[in-house]
């Protein structure tokens, strides 16, 4: 029997006192975050700081090495039966990952099939669908990316934008309960990052739980609703973006955003 | 950040004029190459050892086709095992499973250790090491000993000879040997493929199969296929040491005649141009499976921006 949080109420990702390491090295040093149902969450702090790793533990891409993660009050990876922890099997854990969304900073489109294709590829292969439902349903995300007139375009034949915007849609089209973005931006020509942008806050206002690693302070500002600040590979402090991107109450958060705020101020 | 340069104009200039850069040194050589092209021509032309007419006559003999048509079958037939081998080897090596993927270590280190004649031979003469093959209970004769009943446990068998003849001892023997050798090379195509797409196609909840056999293989094969191409062209020739088994291919005809008839050098001509022919023909075939799979590709776009005469980008 699953040891959890009731799938309705609770919040939707939830980690407790997690910990990760790469050898000898301790990237994560005891996450604690709640992320509620319908929540943006966008995470900040240094490169470095584990707000990545932390990301990728969260589909269980990185085995966590203590702690709890829970994803709408399952176990992530794990299943407890008494005081006892059993690894799930690769099925229950791909079963797992279905539910959750995830968009890269690298794009990791698939460069051998077209955009279309990219997004029906889960859905006909994972979901089971028809690949006339699939069709259908990716034309419908790839159009509510802006990207109806490239559907039949191979990976290399779009820009950046383009290409994390079809990442985005691909991320959709299983219909996931959470959307996972680590640092969606980061890798794009800055005439480029306000078209993710956009698609990222519109996903946002259509009430999608979101946990986004991020650089974009005036992203996190206008479209978070909490702000988590990680150092260190820990959570150093959380709250409306308001306060902790306005009034910081930790040293540390005050030198990194005055680190990053400070050059170029950024038009919102 | 930029200032806008115009650098459209109405009017094309008229050409450059100047005087190319001679190269006196290309026409030497040209020259020398002609002299020795013709020397060549006309030793084939005069020398009667060639016998062109005898060798005419004989490289399309029935048992020579027969010979050419085994050739091509035993490529064929131990590429396509070599290659599925190669796969499953390739994929057990990168497995998790320590068991599998030292099975494969050994398989491969065994296989590239020992020379394509001596396997070849080796399986040609199993017959000696049994007479017949039976299917059955494993050790079936230790139990019936050990439990003191009288048991049978053989299903069927066959006897070594017929079932190991020469043409499936020397397939057997080519392909074992290429699964070795395809192993690497498919391991080489799956590792050139970034972790962000195992990462991508896991985070959509694809299982490991399915994202070996719709995303990384694939990709991989472009990796893969030019190397498959040397090695089926390797295979082609190869077959010929399977005269050694004995197994009636090309070669084995070839030399047949040659050393029947006294004739040996136009059948060796003949040899030549068979093994010549059977090669342009798998490189053709090679251009048209690289075209499929470069699809999505760099180049791919490249040509096909190409192909519609323009130079715009994405």
């Amino acid at each position: 029997m699953d040891v959890g949080i009731p799938s309705t109420a609770g919040p939707m990702v939830k980690a407790e006192g997690v910990h990760k390491r790469f050898g000898r090295h301790e990237v994560l040093k005891g996450v604690n975050l709640e992320v509620a149902t319908g929540e943006v969450c966008c995470v900040i702090g240094p490169s470095g700081s584990g707000k990545s790793t932390f990301l990728r533990c969260i589909n269980h891409l990185e085995k966590i090495d203590n702690g709890r993660l829970w994803v709408d009050g399952q176990l992530v990876g794990y299943v407890q039966r008494g005081e006892k922890l059993y690894e799930r099997k690769p099925r229950d854990v791909a079963a797992q990952r279905r539910e959750i969304g995830m968009v890269f900073q690298q794009f990791n489109l698939f460069p051998h099939m077209t955009a279309l294709e990219n997004v029906m590829e889960a859905p006909v292969r994972v979901r089971r669908e028809t690949r006339a439902t699939a069709r259908e349903h990716g034309v419908r995300l790839l159009d509510r990316v802006g990207l109806a007139s490239h559907l039949d375009k191979y990976p290399t034949q779009l820009s950046g934008g383009q290409q994390q915007r079809v990442a985005i849609a691909r991320a959709l089209a299983m219909r996931p309960k959470l959307m996972l973005f680590d640092e969606p931006t980061s890798a794009l020509d800055p005439e480029l990052v306000g078209e993710v942008l956009d698609v990222m806050r519109q996903l946002a206002l259509d009430g999608m739980t979101m946990v986004v690693v991020t650089h974009e302070m005036g992203f996190a500002r206008d479209v978070g609703d909490t702000v988590v600040f990680m150092d260190d590979g820990a959570v150093i402090e959380s709250g409306n973006p308001q306060d902790v991107l306005a009034n910081p109450r930790h040293e540390r958060t005050r030198a990194f955003l005055q680190r990053v705020l400070s050059p170029t101020p950024k038009p919102s | 950040m930029s200032d806008i340069v115009n650098t459209t104009t109405t009017e094309r200039p008229d050409a450059l004029r100047a005087v190319p850069v001679r190269h006196p040194g290309r026409w030497v050589a040209t020259a020398v190459i002609l002299v020795l092209v013709a020397m060549f021509a006309h030793m084939v032309l005069t020398n009667d050892a060639f016998q062109w007419g005898f060798m005419a006559k004989n490289a399309f003999a029935g048992p020579v086709l027969e010979g050419a048509r085994n050739t091509v079958l035993l490529t064929v037939v131990s590429m396509a095992i070599g290659i599925a081998m190669g796969v499953i080897l390739a994929i057990m090596r990168s497995s998790t499973n320590p068991i599998l993927a030292s099975i494969a270590w050994v398989y491969i280190w065994f296989f590239r250790a020992v020379p394509r004649v001596v396997l070849l031979v080796l399986f040609g003469n199993l017959g000696i090491l049994y007479a017949r093959f039976e299917i059955g209970i494993p050790f079936d004769w230790l139990i019936a000993d050990l439990l003191n009943i009288d048991l049978s446990g053989r299903f069927f068998g066959f006897d070594a000879r017929t079932l190991i003849s020469g043409f499936v001892a020397a397939t057997l023997g080519l392909a074992l040997s290429e699964a070795a050798y395809m192993a690497e090379i498919v391991r080489a195509g799956m590792q050139s493929i970034p972790q962000g797409q195992v990462d991508a196609a896991e985070s959509l909840g694809m299982s490991r199969s399915l994202t070996l056999r719709r995303i990384i293989l694939p990709q991989a094969m472009r990796v893969i296929i030019p190397p498959t191409g040397n090695e089926t062209i390797a295979m082609i020739k190869d077959t010929a040491l399977v005269a050694y088994v004995p197994a009636y291919e090309l070669w084995f005809q070839l030399q047949g005649i040659g050393s029947r008839t006294f004739q040996v050098f136009p059948m060796l001509v003949a040899a030549c141009l068979w093994y010549l022919a059977l090669t342009s023909v798998l490189m053709v075939v090679q251009h048209f499976i690289e075209r499929h799979f470069t699809k999505g590709s760099r180049t791919d776009s490249a040509r096909l921006r190409l192909a519609r005469g323009g130079a715009g980008g994405a």
